[in-house]
């Protein structure tokens, strides 16, 4: 007779399970409450932007630089950079990695649930304050789509790559943060050819299609916008998977 | 290498029987950077319980990391029920690793930890396997208590639970008994041994040679990341108890005490500093029988006897260096 009294059945752990198991454990491990009321604090920049913009009867091109400069620029990348890179960067750095990476299971649902535990919270505070924010400029319903269209997909493209930035990089928040600050916000302005290379010019690019506003490097189609952070967060996301595979786990 | 006894200087390690067993070695090494953690080493072991002996930061946790495939081997090869446990996603549902760390997700409870465990592995009636594995250790009573509320020794327990809950054929133990009293201690001990009765291959390392003791007869001695020797518990044993141990006592007229215990044949050699003899006994034993009878005859008052080299270290200088 077995120690536990009995033999353990055991059947191949199927990826949808992987991921509900992936999900369920980094769900619980995000829910810290200092970094959510941390993260909210600052969202709330945006609605209270957005109301001091719309008591000043501003233009719609005003509302569309504060939704794309302080929703979409600030607020948006840095509540996914904290959640996303946390979900398997503070695994990795608190050691408790070992009990999924462990488990005869794949690695790419390990990623992908911890990458929609992320998007599961930060999606809340992200995408209601900067929408209402885009609501009290009082600049009209377009702009108000265009945000919440422009917010899921930038939620999207930057969840997988800080998600990626947490598995890879043991100072992700460092490195988070300086691609937003200093790649979006500082060097992506010098052009469109280095735009390119950076979400915001796509969620501002939704932004612009559906307002008609004038705003610098978004001169994408809605398509181009909304396709590419999407497979930037799939290809971010596969090579997390093979990262996570191939590095060493203590 | 060495087979106990007796020991040799330390050499490239050269396999006595061909390795075969659940769990095989084959000149592996790990190197991070410039620093060498694991060197040349060699070795194979089948069922039972195995410990691995070794001072804090010998390799020991290195070891047993490739042994799982956290870390891929820089040279050589590790097997584990002949597949390469980090490539193979079927073998590591035969493999449970004890990690050295205390972390765990602070958040569960005890049940919902290993329940968690037994769903990665797959395991069919997990919330059953679970409460199975909670029995073992004793901790079926705080299932539902948060493992962020546990002492060190029940978070010990819980991560030993959790690897028990796949029915493992390799348990990987590191350090499993750090943070136990003694009753918890001599509980696992006897787990471990029933679970290598089973057919298991148990692997158990410490640092604590009173522990390997109890753990397991079968040893691997590792030491700045080369296997030293290997064998019997008993021969390593009897290799200590062999050599010349130095023994500190402090007393209220050493200069009597010293001459009495050479002139009694009790000590091969004396020397005095202050309120402290220092002792050179061939035979450690005797002279733990006699020196407080000689004491009481001499009418001297013994404040301390201590063992200054009844240590790990001691003996891994000794089998390494012979001295």
């Amino acid at each position: 007779m077995s120690v536990v009294d009995r033999p353990a059945a055991r059947r191949p752990v199927a990826p949808t399970a992987a991921v509900a198991l992936a999900y369920g454990v980094v769900l619980r491990q995000l829910l810290g409450r200092g970094r959510i009321i941390g993260l909210s604090a600052l969202a709330l920049i945006a609605p209270v932007s957005g109301w001091a913009l719309g008591s000043a009867d501003a233009s719609l091109d005003d509302a569309v630089n504060l939704v794309a400069g302080i929703g979409l620029g600030l607020v948006l990348p840095v509540v996914a950079l904290v959640f996303a890179g946390a979900s398997i960067g503070d695994l990795r750095e608190d050691k408790t990695l070992v009990y999924l990476w462990l488990r005869p299971i794949d690695r790419w649902p390990v990623v992908v649930g911890a990458a929609l535990a992320a998007v599961t919270i930060a999606a809340p505070i992200t995408i209601v304050p900067v929408v209402v924010a885009a609501l009290l400029t009082g600049a009209g319903n377009g702009i108000v789509a265009g945000t919440l269209v422009a917010t899921i997909v930038g939620l999207v493209g930057y969840v997988g790559v800080f998600t990626l930035f947490g598995v890879w990089l043991k100072r992700f928040i460092v490195w988070g943060l300086a691609y937003i600050l200093i790649w979006e916000g500082f060097i992506a302005q010098a052009g469109a050819g280095v735009a390119r290379v950076a979400l915001r010019k796509y969620t501002r690019s939704i932004l612009v299609d559906r307002t008609g506003a004038d705003l610098d490097l978004a001169d994408f189609p809605l398509a181009v916008g909304v396709i590419v952070p999407v497979v930037v967060a799939v290809v971010a996301l596969a090579v997390a998977s093979w990262r996570l595979g191939s590095q060493d786990v203590d | 290498m060495s087979e106990l006894p007796p020991p040799t200087l330390a050499t490239a390690a050269v396999p006595i029987e061909p390795l075969t067993g659940m769990l095989v070695v084959d000149h592996v090494s790990k190197f991070f950077g410039s620093v060498v953690a694991v060197s040349d080493v060699t070795f194979a072991i089948d069922e039972g319980v195995t410990a691995l002996l070794g001072p804090n930061g010998a390799g020991k946790s290195t070891l047993f990391r490739m042994l799982c495939g956290l870390t891929p081997p820089s040279r050589g090869a590790v097997s584990v029920l002949g597949a390469d446990p980090r490539n193979d996603r079927e073998v590591r549902g035969r493999i449970s690793l004890v990690p050295q760390q205390d972390a765990l997700f602070d958040h569960l409870s005890a049940s919902d930890f290993l329940e968690l465990a037994a769903r990665g592995h797959g395991v069919v009636d997990h919330a059953g396997a679970a409460a199975r594995a909670l029995h073992v250790v004793d901790l079926a009573d705080v299932g539902a208590k948060p493992v962020g509320q546990f002492s060190k020794g029940m978070r010990q327990r819980v991560k030993v639970a959790a690897a028990l809950v796949n029915d493992p054929e390799v348990l990987i133990l590191d350090e499993p008994l750090t943070g136990l009293d003694p009753v918890q201690r001599r509980h696992m001990i006897a787990l471990f041994h029933r679970l290598g009765d089973e057919g298991r291959c148990v692997v158990v390392s410490s640092h604590v040679l009173d522990e390997v003791a109890r753990i397991g007869s079968r040893v691997l001695v590792i030491a700045q990341g080369r296997l030293i020797a290997r064998g019997d518990y008993r021969d390593l044993r009897e290799l200590m108890d062999d050599r010349a141990h130095r023994i500190r006592v402090g007393c209220s007229d050493p200069r009597r005490l010293a001459a009495a215990l050479v002139e009694r044949g009790v000590a091969a050699g004396v020397s005095v500093d202050g309120h402290q003899v220092m002792v050179d006994t061939l035979d450690a034993d005797a002279f733990g029988r006699s020196i407080a009878d000689l004491a009481v005859e001499l009418g001297v008052r013994l404040t301390e006897v201590h063992p200054l080299d009844d240590d790990l270290e001691s003996v891994f200088r000794y089998l390494v260096e012979g001295r």
